[in-house]
């Protein structure tokens, strides 16, 4: 049983929205109840699988089914799998995306507008974004990654808000890009990459396993790692390794390509806002320690200082821009662009703090973008207003709505006692001791980077004092009647949210658990791989 | 018997009108016209190199069926104009527009 | 004793329920820290430690490391903190929001108990922010006050600022030494190149927190926030924990860090003591102060005697309370006698006050008991610890003239101008005659107000730190400083040298309780003297310092927040002109060149076929020539 447990989660929705396909339209209940009831089962199949893991074993609930075997004649075989699994990597972030999909269901509720597209659109996005995380096989997950791309064009571009096709076509251009640099990497991989266990014949596949072994590589092939092609100044490796980190970057946001970022968030609805930040960035980080960092090792090595660079670029840059700006979701977004930094900086590091902060980070900005989002929601519901100079003085009118956003913003600031906190201390003991320990990073990055934190107090406490403190005030066209507190449902989806940000901050062992055993395997593999390879000339 | 030049001249020269009736004349049956030209023009190629092994009727027969499938084409064709012309009032395909977008 | 760190968290969850509860669970908690410190002091420090999370090879612990600085610490926190609970049941009476402020004030009571009992610096670090926060929660508690969120957020802000270097030694010591524990980082004997930057760094964090130089600013304006939280946190406890922090990790401290350090102590403590002077606001006065005394403490931690800066800590801490409370009474009784008599001025400005000690008596008795211990006069507590101060500075400066002897000048001066601002202060308030106040009907508040100002006016007499009013040698400092468990080696007491310096000390402060005792006496020249011998020079470099404070610190502040803002105006003007600039650009020349392409294919059928057909003919020329 618990051997498909991963194909029961990635397919359940779809499989409902399949159903959801016959349904009349009008049966606005039927789609709202089935999807929450696809993501009530997915947690409880979550639950079951956390109960089964076991944190020092490696990838687990493996699912292996040949899907295309095809031969080519003499250009051997191409071979690829159905092959899901999740690790300490997988594992937290599967348990997000369930968590953050329930919550963003529930946020739905106010969507009237063509209820059964939306409901089939979010099922489908569901099952892609459970199969990106869980994929190992690199032409499956570059299938879901896509596969994410359409109901995410479609959720914005049809339920978004004013400038909703300027937005929902930058985020499909941008995307898309990044999918033409992931998929010539991809390419040169399978032409390069052998199969080892099928002895005798040539066969071809996209196993991500079999690609993080260097002796798996064809001599003489294209990233062959002892005899690389030489393209312009650079191996064909690192141009490789280069094009998938730039594909995962601009999903990252990395800075100078994240202004899809504030666009999309600011003209998609509530819930999509929460799926885009919560989990679709999140892929771009996966996507970096599952693919760019094992399968080059020696060129994550090589370009780290890079990486780190652009991380606390993106941290500073994002900070300041957060400042700037006159719209709440705006400020949220920037501020995501600043916290993704953090990722990229404990990613350089490889030392085992800095991954698993990234990690960690990655989890818990998935928590806390999920609730700011959700914040900016519940007032954009009332007033349909988000420029924040037009409110004053909130925290009289709606005193449940203001605690709720002192914790999201004091999480979101990486005050202790959030998960927040736990995800930058690590991030900055690893950057900060790398150069100690395998010289990739240089200490002021780390001590530059802590100039983000005091942005970040700086930015959220400016728009606490301008919004909800001060004498109760309106300007623009807002109706006084419009501000009310918090109703039962919005209970209900913020604060499962603060208490895991919270949970999180103060017993972070639980979750790092699962991540630390992964991290260390993982600068272990990458620093000795990378080193071992950059010897050979 | 001829030398096969001539007939290749007369193919050849079937063949060009019947292309500029194709491109220059505007009306769908004229341009249907046109192809029956040009696949004459191949028949009569076909039945011209057949002179070559007078022994095989390959030619020949491709002629036959050329002129069948000629025939088939016709009839769908014009049954294809006929039903344009009833529904849009014109066998002119240059003035139905309904698939462009400016 | 761990019930007792499970008492301070109770006091957390519990206190929002009912009023009364939350004092209760604070006298739990003081009566179990009076235990505490009892079983502790001059013992060997005690040390539990539970593992609260392992990465890579670390693993970082939480825990709890009581030895004799942090049980004093505990045992202050929470009866300062028990006292203001008290007293706040009957100054936040009738408060809307007052379950919000006691559920702070008991958030912050624990947040403090775990930087005095934390085990690791990291653990420091998470209450130390935790602490910023309550602050931050508590001076905000009015919201609707602009002045209150912008005040709390600039304390925020400015502890956030030192925060970040505090972060940054916090790195350097865990990339040198792989570990975060007090008590494994008390074992690094040497000194290393990388401890004077990494204290440094400490220090950072310790500016924000204690209102150092030139980080003090946001302590002034802390003051929008209720008296008793003035009282607890901005006097005696939370800018203490700067204090503590120095104390507990003097062991790392470099002596070139050590100089600084009482550089930066001194010129806070000269700064901040001038501007008090000027100030005519009750709470600002007390605030500047407070300023000051905690520079003197840096100054004496600086100088190498932490346990001189902790005896003064301590007695501060009782003292300062007292004062704010007292001051928190005037507030108040004046507030109602307002609502009463419906007139209204500001009951802050001790311009507009004199005379009161007709109408409170209590509080006039209790505030020139705290206040003479803030003075320094002789049979006060406050006079032990200067004391004690003094002499470390006289003991560090040596005998050969360097810049240390403007140090100890300048602390001379600074306990000079403490005397002054004093009586300024209870001589406006209390004595003279009524102003505004004249006809209004003003009341002794209810005895859960006067209960604690009469427990910390009486702690500030000598007994509390020795039984010789004249010698601190009392029971705190010994033990304190046998306690010590790594001497730097840069001051050697050498006890006959110093007893003869104490007594000169002695001696001076002796002379200075003449001149006040004389002012307090003949209180027809007190102007005269105000105005010529110290008043207008004293008042022209005042309003300086002040100057300089607000416009040049502040200012400061302000002009790089606002080249931050406009930074980031023009980097938002950069992200949509030039970066989405590109994209779009690159959006329009494929909007161009599909327009050309589209040309091609207008829906005309005989055109495409012309095409095809030029086009193979061209395919034609070129295979066959």
């Amino acid at each position: 049983m618990h051997h498909y447990l991963i194909s029961l989660l990635i397919f359940t929705p779809l499989l409902v929205a399949v159903v959801g396909l016959f349904i009349p339209a009008k049966a606005e209940k039927y789609f709202r109840y089935s999807t929450l009831g696809v993501n009530l089962f997915q947690l409880a199949v979550l639950v079951m699988m956390l109960m089964r893991y076991v944190t020092e074993a490696g990838v687990q609930f493996v699912e292996k089914k040949s899907w295309i075997t095809l031969s080519l004649g003499s250009w051997g075989m191409l071979k690829a799998e159905y092959f899901v699994g999740v690790d300490g990597l997988g594992m937290p972030m599967v348990a997000l995306s369930v968590f953050v999909l329930l919550i963003a269901t529930i946020s739905s509720w106010t969507i009237d507008k063509n209820v059964k597209g939306y409901f089939l659109l979010l099922l489908i996005l569901n099952a892609a974004i459970i199969g990106s995380f869980t994929a190992l096989d690199f032409l499956l997950f570059y299938l879901f990654f896509e596969f994410m791309l359409l109901p995410m064009f479609f959720l914005i571009a049809i339920w978004g808000g004013a400038r909703r096709e300027y937005a929902s076509i930058k985020f499909f251009l941008y995307t898309l890009l990044g999918s033409i640099f992931i998929l010539i990497a991809m390419i040169a991989l399978y032409i390069s990459v052998h199969d080892p266990s099928s002895s005798g014949q040539l066969v071809h596949s996209f196993n991500l396993l079999n690609m993080t072994d260097p002796t798996n590589f064809i001599s003489n092939s294209v990233l062959d790692p002892n005899n690389p092609w030489k393209i312009g100044p650079l191996d064909a490796r690192l141009w490789a390794f280069l094009l998938l980190f730039f594909g995962f970057a601009i999903k990252l946001p990395m800075v100078p390509v994240h202004t899809w970022l504030p666009d999309a968030h600011v003209e998609a609805p509530t819930p999509v806002s929460v799926i885009l930040a919560a989990l679709l960035l999140k892929i771009g980080g996966y996507g970096l320690v599952r693919i760019a960092f094992p399968i080059f090792p020696e060129a994550a090595m090589h370009f780290s200082m890079f990486i780190g660079v652009m991380g606390v670029i993106s941290i500073i840059y994002g900070g300041l821009n957060a400042m700037a700006s006159k719209d709440l979701k705006r400020l949220i977004a920037y501020s995501s662009v600043s916290h993704m930094g953090f990722v990229l900086l404990g990613l350089a590091s490889i030392t085992p703090e800095g991954v698993a902060g990234s990690i960690y980070q990655m989890f818990s900005h998935g928590l806390v973008s999920a609730l700011l989002f959700l914040i900016a929601g519940v007032l954009y519901d009332r007033t349909h207003d988000r420029t924040i100079g037009n409110y004053s003085g909130l925290s009289i009118k709606m005193k449940s709505y203001t605690a709720i956003v002192l914790v999201g913003f004091f999480a979101s600031m990486g005050l202790p006692g959030f998960s927040g906190f736990i995800a930058e201390i690590m991030i900055f003991l690893g950057a900060f001791k790398s150069n100690s320990v395998n010289g990739l990073l240089h200490e002021s990055l780390a001590i530059i980077a802590t100039l983000g934190l005091i942005l970040g107090a700086a930015y959220y406490l400016w728009t606490l004092q301008r919004m909800f403190f001060g004498p109760y005030d309106l300007k623009g066209n807002i109706a006084h009647s419009s501000i009310y507190d918090l109703n039962n449902r919005e209970y209900l989806m913020l604060i499962p949210l603060a208490i895991a940000a919270l949970f999180f901050g103060i017993f972070p062992q639980p979750l790092i658990n699962f991540i630390d055993p992964f991290a260390r395997n993982f600068s272990e593999f990458v620093l000795s791989t990378g080193k071992s390879l950059t010897l050979n000339p | 018997m001829f030398p096969i030049h001539h007939f290749l001249l007369l193919a050849a020269f079937l063949f060009c009108a019947g292309l500029l009736v194709i491109i220059v004349k505007r009306n769908a049956i004229m341009v249907l016209l046109g192809i029956e030209l040009m696949l004459n023009a191949s028949n009569l190629n076909l039945v011209a190199f057949n002179q070559l092994h007078p022994a095989q009727l390959g030619g020949q027969m491709f002629a036959l069926f050329v002129i069948i499938v000629a025939v088939c084409e016709a009839a769908v064709g014009l049954a294809i104009v006929l039903r344009i012309y009833q529904y849009y009032q014109t066998s002119v395909p240059d003035e139905i527009s309904e698939l462009r977008d400016s | 004793m761990v019930s007792f760190i499970v008492s301070g968290r109770i006091s957390e969850k519990y206190s929002w329920a009912v009023t009364f509860v939350a004092p209760l669970f604070l006298l739990v908690s003081a009566l179990s820290a009076g235990y505490v410190f009892y079983t502790i002091w001059g013992d060997q420090p005690y040390v539990v430690q539970w593992s609260w999370f392992t990465i890579g090879d670390t693993n970082l612990s939480a825990g709890i490391y009581l030895n004799n600085i942090s049980a004093l610490m505990v045992l202050i926190v929470t009866l300062i903190s028990f006292l203001v609970h008290v007293y706040s049941t009957g100054y936040m009476a009738g408060d809307e929001g007052i379950t919000r402020y006691f559920s702070m004030l008991g958030f912050f009571t624990f947040a403090m108990l775990g930087i005095v009992l934390a085990d690791s610096l990291l653990l420091v670090f998470v209450f130390w922010e935790m602490v910023g926060f309550a602050s931050y929660m508590l001076i905000g508690h009015w919201k609707d006050k602009p002045e209150a969120a912008a005040a709390a957020s600039k304390a925020f802000l400015f502890n956030r600022i030192g925060d970040a270097g505090f972060l940054i030694g916090l790195m350097l010591i865990w990339t040198n030494t792989g570990t975060f524990d007090l008590a494994e980082l008390a074992k690094v004997q040497d000194i290393y190149s990388w401890q004077t930057t990494a204290s440094l760094c400490l220090f950072c964090g310790v500016m924000g927190k204690s209102a150092q130089f030139p980080l003090l600013t946001w302590l002034p304006d802390a003051m929008e926030g209720p008296t008793p939280v003035s009282a607890l946190i901005h006097a005696a406890t939370m800018v203490a924990a700067g204090v503590f922090l120095l104390a507990r990790v003097d062991f790392l401290f470099t002596p070139t860090a050590l100089d600084v350090i009482a550089i930066v102590g001194i010129i806070t403590a000269c700064m901040a003591a001038l501007s008090a002077l000027v100030q005519s606001d009750i709470k600002k006065i007390l605030a500047y102060s407070t300023i000051s005394q905690l520079g003197l403490m840096i100054t004496a931690i600086g100088a190498g005697s932490s346990a001189a800066a902790m005896l003064h800590l301590f007695t501060h801490a009782f003292f300062k309370a007292g004062l704010f409370l007292c001051a928190g009474i005037v507030i108040h009784v004046l507030h109602q006698a307002q609502q009463q008599a419906h007139t209204h001025f500001n009951v802050q400005d001790i311009r507009n006050l004199g005379g009161l000690r007709k109408k409170l008596p209590f509080t006039f008795v209790a505030f020139i008991l705290s206040g003479s211990a803030l003075a320094g006069l002789p049979f006060f507590s406050g006079f032990l610890s200067k004391d004690a101060i003094l002499t470390a500075i006289a003991g560090w400066k040596g005998s050969d003239f360097s810049w240390r002897w403007i140090v100890f000048i300048a602390a001379f001066i600074v306990s000079f101008i403490t005397v002054i601002y004093t009586f300024r202060m209870i001589w406006t308030v209390f004595m003279g005659e009524e102003k505004s106040t004249a006809s209004l009907p003003v009341v002794e508040p209810p005895l859960v107000m006067r209960g604690p100002v009469a427990l910390l006016a009486i702690a500030s007499v000598w007994l509390i730190v020795s039984v010789n009013p004249f010698h601190y040698h009392g029971w705190i400092f010994n033990v304190l400083h046998s306690g010590k468990h790594f001497d730097l080696g840069i001051i050697s007491f050498i006890s006959v040298l110093w007893i003869t310096l104490a007594v000169a000390t002695s001696y001076f402060i002796f002379r200075k309780k003449t001149i006040s005792s004389e002012l307090l006496l003949n209180n027809f020249y007190l102007d005269k003297l105000y105005t010529s011998a110290i008043g207008k020079p004293s008042l022209r470099l005042a309003s300086m310092v002040s100057f300089v404070d607000r416009k040049c610190i502040d200012g400061f502040i302000h002009v790089s927040a606002y080249a931050q803002v406009t930074t980031a105006h023009f980097i938002g003007w950069f992200d949509r002109a030039i970066v989405d600039g590109t994209v779009n650009g690159i959006a329009s020349l494929s909007r161009v060149a599909g327009n050309m392409t589209r040309s091609f294919q207008g829906g005309k059928i005989q055109l495409y076929i012309l095409w095809a057909i030029l086009a193979i003919i061209i395919f034609l020329i070129w295979t066959l020539f």
